[in-house]
């Protein structure tokens, strides 16, 4: 199913996670271990961005940040977007960072 | 006698406590309230989550060089520093502890933590 | 103040590191024959601005609700490793083996 993000302007990879961090699918990248470190990386980042949040939310006493709904980290040329279980690589040129966002937020809730 | 009564019990430690790593327990023993323990317990542990990752990824980098994986860490701050050990938390005076005998304690009788964090 | 020759004359010292605000490793030292080199310290760089900038929300946001102070400035980060450990303080950082790591010494050092 997440193959189909494949398709959209600039992503250059995409893989589905389990809750512990394995591999569920993942296309984009030549080799398998490159997928599963990838699917690894988001579901560390995921949970530090969900720690992160929590303390946010305890500190400020304001609604809304939890649960978190996804992270971007934005380099230069290129940038790691995901929603849920879901994480795509994507090229900043070319690439609609809002389309991607939508697609990720619908394919997480597949 | 538990780590926790143990560090609890020693002069300059304003608390100590124990959190689970999915973030649905904690106790404390010392000088904070249940809410302040509840929200040490969070941050701890939000902490944690963070440092296993960064120290993950630097050995899957070939940055390792003995870093992971990570057995805890520590915040110093002005008057008071967070000492952390696997799930294993303790506040102390900075002034009025040794952060030395805090850590050696910590890092003999905590085990470590396993790779996934349960 | 802290140097880098003073840090690495800590006992053990494997390397002492400066490094930015925002994390990049400035200038570093290595001990003879020490597994580690200069990648390794920018990535741990980057892991003490981290973790000290976490640390610093952190203790805003506990010293805002509880009215406890003294975690604010952040002063320092340590991360125990398996193996080592990495005492940073400032905008300076220093690498030594657990079984030899002095902390109060280090953070002595660094301030």
């Amino acid at each position: 199913m997440i193959k189909r993000l494949m398709a959209l302007d600039g992503v250059m990879a995409v893989c589905h996670f389990r809750d512990d961090g394995m591999l569920v699918e993942g296309y984009g990248m030549p080799q398998q271990e490159m997928l599963a470190g990838l699917a690894k990386f988001a579901h560390d980042y995921k949970r530090m961005v969900q720690g992160n949040a929590d303390q946010l939310a305890m500190f400020t006493q304001v609604n809304g940040w939890t649960p978190p709904g996804g992270w971007v980290v934005r380099g230069p040329k290129t940038a790691v977007c995901s929603v849920g279980n879901v994480v795509c690589v994507i090229d900043n040129n070319g690439s609609s960072l809002n389309e991607i966002m939508q697609q990720l937020t619908e394919a997480s809730r597949w | 006698m538990t780590i926790i009564n143990e560090l609890a019990g020693i002069n300059g430690v304003i608390a100590a406590g124990e959190y689970s790593y999915r973030g649905d327990r904690f106790s404390y023993q010392g000088q904070l309230d249940e809410e302040k323990a509840r929200m040490a317990s969070i941050m701890c542990r939000a902490t944690t989550m963070a440092v296993h990752m960064q120290t993950d990824m630097m050995k899957s980098l070939n940055a390792d060089c003995g870093c992971a994986p990570s057995r805890g860490w520590v915040v110093r701050g002005a008057q008071f520093s967070v000492c952390v050990i696997a799930n294993v938390f303790c506040f102390i005076d900075n002034n009025a502890t040794s952060l030395n005998e805090i850590i050696k304690l910590m890092r003999d009788k905590v085990p470590n933590q396993d790779a996934q964090l349960v | 103040m802290a140097d880098l020759d003073s840090l690495m004359k800590l006992d053990g010292a494997e390397a002492a590191f400066k490094f930015s605000p925002s994390g990049e490793l400035i200038e570093h030292k290595l001990a003879d024959g020490s597994s580690l080199n200069e990648s390794a310290l920018d990535l741990l760089s980057h892991v003490c601005v981290a973790n000290m900038s976490i640390a610093t929300m952190q203790a805003r946001g506990w010293e805002n609700m509880t009215g406890m102070q003294g975690f604010y400035p952040i002063e320092g980060f340590t991360m125990v490793g398996f193996d080592w450990t990495a005492v940073a303080n400032g905008e300076y950082g220093v690498v030594i083996p657990n079984d030899k790591v002095d902390y109060e010494k280090a953070y002595a050092a660094l301030a």
